[in-house]
């Protein structure tokens, strides 16, 4: 309430020096220096950490197996040049549940966001339909390497238009897809992205593979984001751990689409992984922590050499304690 | 038989005046029962604010608890909420949907850090996040007698004693000539301006901050009109004639000062109460002097020729400086920015009221009334005064 804007504490020394003593018997306990709260014991409640959050605790909408089809990309098809990949995304205006109890106005592709996992191998022909079924105009935009007039930037889709953009599936590595129509950061923030891989000709070595796109949602149009996840629902993977096996090999597709922050960045807890950078070439970092700008993509792979629950998070804290965190289940 | 006429015609024009309210009612059901047809003719509703009102905010070993109230006529969910920008676990007393001008009260699980200032956040189902910040944590004390006696003791310290110790100054009064006393009266109308102007600043201030559903500057207005009109219908049956008694000018003032300081009881309480305030002895020996001159405001009045008994005076005293207490208590122990609007209007309204009856009382009784040099000069000093005496607080 009353802040005594206007009644700035004094600056200056008392005129009146004989009101003292009596001005002191109005706090007894202000002048011992507030000595009951230095420690804090007996709590009712358990301390609150973000490890303590798991299970049932974290507040996270959606049943066990809601992000499946985001989680878990479509199986990888031997090199065949030539082979047509086709794949039907529909821009969609949906309201959705991106933290518990909390709706989004989103724009999706195909009612999710992020959108679906689009995958194909190398020298494939990607043949995508877009249909617009929004309010605004959309595109698809890319990344990767395509003719001009693929980029998904000149060739606005207005809604209720459609598009088919075709071209062949290159580089291999990890990449993404998202709305280049104007303004930009509305249309990213709002939704409108997803993973898109390319498998190389020479398979990768057999995995349990998972797919994660790191994102924010801003809740109230103040252009910072309330939330952050992967896969688009906050703390769902502390609620549902990922489980894996000891030892099997775990490769994560990861790619940031975070608007308004500069960066996003995954640590894994307890293990050390391969990182390659977009995963178009054998190079690799050996770590447990990457940053990653908006667009910055990469492949994880990960043996898991303990068993027991071990966390993934942003090491942006903040990120974490709003929604972007979870937990491998190593059985 | 003329009579019943009479009557009957004066029943008739009654029921004519519930005639526009009923078409008022029959109009108002058509256009709720409408829904939003009217609306679409002029274009889509906005969507709700939802905001919260966050009412208060409390810290206990290991927990904080959060009040918040739905200002809007929408319903308001809470739908998660945020320390420091983390999102926690929680707990509601009641439903997590609330009803126009509902209340609930959020418990979250939390360490929280002696004296760090401390976010709180509470997001509605629509996504949007009120935030309300808090100064410094420090750990809310249960209401407890000893704490009762504490608000009392503040109480009496900022608020009867100076005012009794200022009144203390009436036989030095006495002595002094009619140009002085007048330049004294306007001395208490300088620092009632003040005050006056004062109170209104902190209610606007409060009213800015309130939600919009609680109404508009209509609710000082009304705060203000109410103890003007009251003083003033007061000072009417107080004074046979055109003006007032010096001791029931006196009264006047004391209960304008009286008024004032209700508000400052219950700003001070609420700082208390919220952790607001750097405390220390600074902010009680400010206020203290910055009281004393309330209590020269009351004795003027009185110092020209009636004698007032000891037990007059203590009730002056009281009348001025006692409000402090209750204002204290329910500002410590409540905390309702809406009441505080309209204790701060009243003061102003109060103060304004009894500036005028000041007024007229120096015009038509002082030596060369109110353009007197001595009226001037004492006015201008009463304002200086609280204005330099404020600047301990």
């Amino acid at each position: 309430m009353a802040k005594f804007t206007r009644k700035q504490l004094v600056v200056g020394t008392l005129p009146v020096v004989a009101a003292a003593p009596l001005a002191k018997l109005a706090w007894p306990s202000a002048a011992q220096g507030g000595q009951p709260l230095a420690v804090h014991e007996g709590h009712e409640h358990p301390r609150v950490g973000h490890a303590a959050m798991i299970g049932n605790q974290v507040p996270t909408p959606g049943g066990p197996n809601a992000l499946d089809a985001l989680l878990i990309p479509p199986p990888v098809l031997p090199h065949e040049p030539g082979r047509v990949r086709e794949y039907k995304l529909t821009a969609l205006d949906r309201t959705i549940e991106v933290a518990q109890g909390v709706e989004f106005n989103a724009w999706t592709y195909n009612g999710t966001v992020p959108g679906p996992i689009i995958r194909a191998t190398e020298d494939d022909l990607l043949r995508v339909s877009f249909v617009n079924g929004g309010k605004h105009p959309h595109t698809i935009h890319f990344h990767g390497i395509h003719p001009a007039n693929m980029d998904g930037v000149f060739e606005i889709v207005p809604p209720g238009g459609k598009l088919t953009y075709e071209f062949p599936a290159r580089p291999y590595g990890m990449h993404l897809y998202h709305c280049h129509a104007t303004p930009l950061k509305k249309h990213i923030h709002k939704g409108l992205y997803g993973a898109f891989i390319i498998d190389p000709p020479k398979p990768r070595k057999p995995a349990r593979e998972l797919v994660m796109v790191m994102n924010g949602y801003d809740t109230d149009g103040d252009n910072t984001n309330n939330f952050y996840t992967v896969n688009g629902i906050a703390f769902y993977y502390a609620k549902y751990p990922i489980r894996v096996q000891k030892g099997e090999l775990v490769r994560i597709y990861l790619a940031n689409l975070t608007e308004f922050d500069l960066i996003n960045s995954f640590h894994l807890h307890g293990e050390f992984f391969r990182y390659y950078p977009t995963g178009s070439t054998d190079h690799f970092e050996y770590t447990d922590t990457v940053m990653l700008c908006q667009g910055e993509r990469g492949i994880l792979e990960i043996e898991f050499a303990n068993t027991g629950r071990f966390m993934f998070h942003a090491h942006q804290t903040e990120f974490a304690e709003l929604g972007w965190m979870g937990f491998f289940e190593v059985e | 038989m003329a009579s019943g006429a009479v009557a009957a015609h004066g029943f008739g024009w009654r029921l004519w005046a519930l005639v526009p309210l009923l078409i008022l009612v029959g109009a108002v059901s058509l256009l709720a029962s409408s829904g939003d047809s009217l609306f679409d003719l002029l274009g889509r509703n906005p969507p709700p604010v939802d905001e919260f009102d966050v009412r208060r905010v409390e810290f206990r070993p290991g927990e904080i608890k959060i009040r918040v109230t739905n200002p809007q006529r929408e319903d308001l969910e809470i739908a998660t909420v945020t320390v420091d920008d983390a999102v926690v676990p929680f707990s509601i007393d009641g439903d997590s949907t609330l009803g126009r001008l509902r209340s609930a009260t959020i418990v979250v699980p939390y360490d929280w850090v002696e004296d760090e200032p401390i976010l709180v956040g509470v997001t509605s189902s629509s996504g949007i996040e009120t935030t309300q910040e808090i100064a410094a944590a420090v750990e809310t004390p249960e209401p407890s007698g000893k704490r009762f006696l504490g608000f009392a003791l503040i109480g009496f310290l900022v608020g009867i004693l100076p005012v009794a110790l200022g009144l203390a100054w009436l036989p030095s009064l006495r002595r002094v000539s009619p140009e002085w006393l007048a330049g004294f009266m306007a001395l208490t109308a300088g620092l009632l301006t003040f005050l006056g102007l004062e109170a209104l600043s902190e209610a606007f201030a409060l009213q800015a901050a309130l939600p919009g559903g609680l109404g508009g500057t209509g609710l000082i207005l009304l705060g203000f009109a109410s103890t003007y009109l009251a003083l003033s219908l007061l000072g009417r049956l107080f004074g046979k004639g055109a003006t007032v008694s010096g001791l029931a000018l006196a009264t006047l003032v004391a209960i304008g000062i009286g008024l004032h300081n209700l508000g400052e009881g219950l700003a001070i309480g609420t700082s208390f109460a919220l952790g607001e305030l750097a405390l220390g002895t600074f902010f009680v020996i400010g206020f203290m002097v910055h009281n004393i001159t309330e209590g020269l405001g009351i004795a003027t009045p009185i110092a020209d020729r009636e004698r007032v008994s000891f037990g007059r005076l203590t009730v002056l005293a009281l009348i001025a400086g006692a409000p402090t207490i209750p204002g204290a208590w329910i500002g410590g122990f409540v905390t309702n920015d809406l009441l505080g609007v309209l204790f701060f209007a009243g003061a102003a309204g109060a103060a304004f009221e009894v500036v005028t009856e000041v007024g007229r009382y120096v015009r038509e009784r002082a030596p060369g009334g109110l353009a007197s040099p001595y009226a001037i000069g004492g006015f201008l000093t009463g304002i200086a005064v609280m204005y330099v005496t404020g600047l301990l607080i």
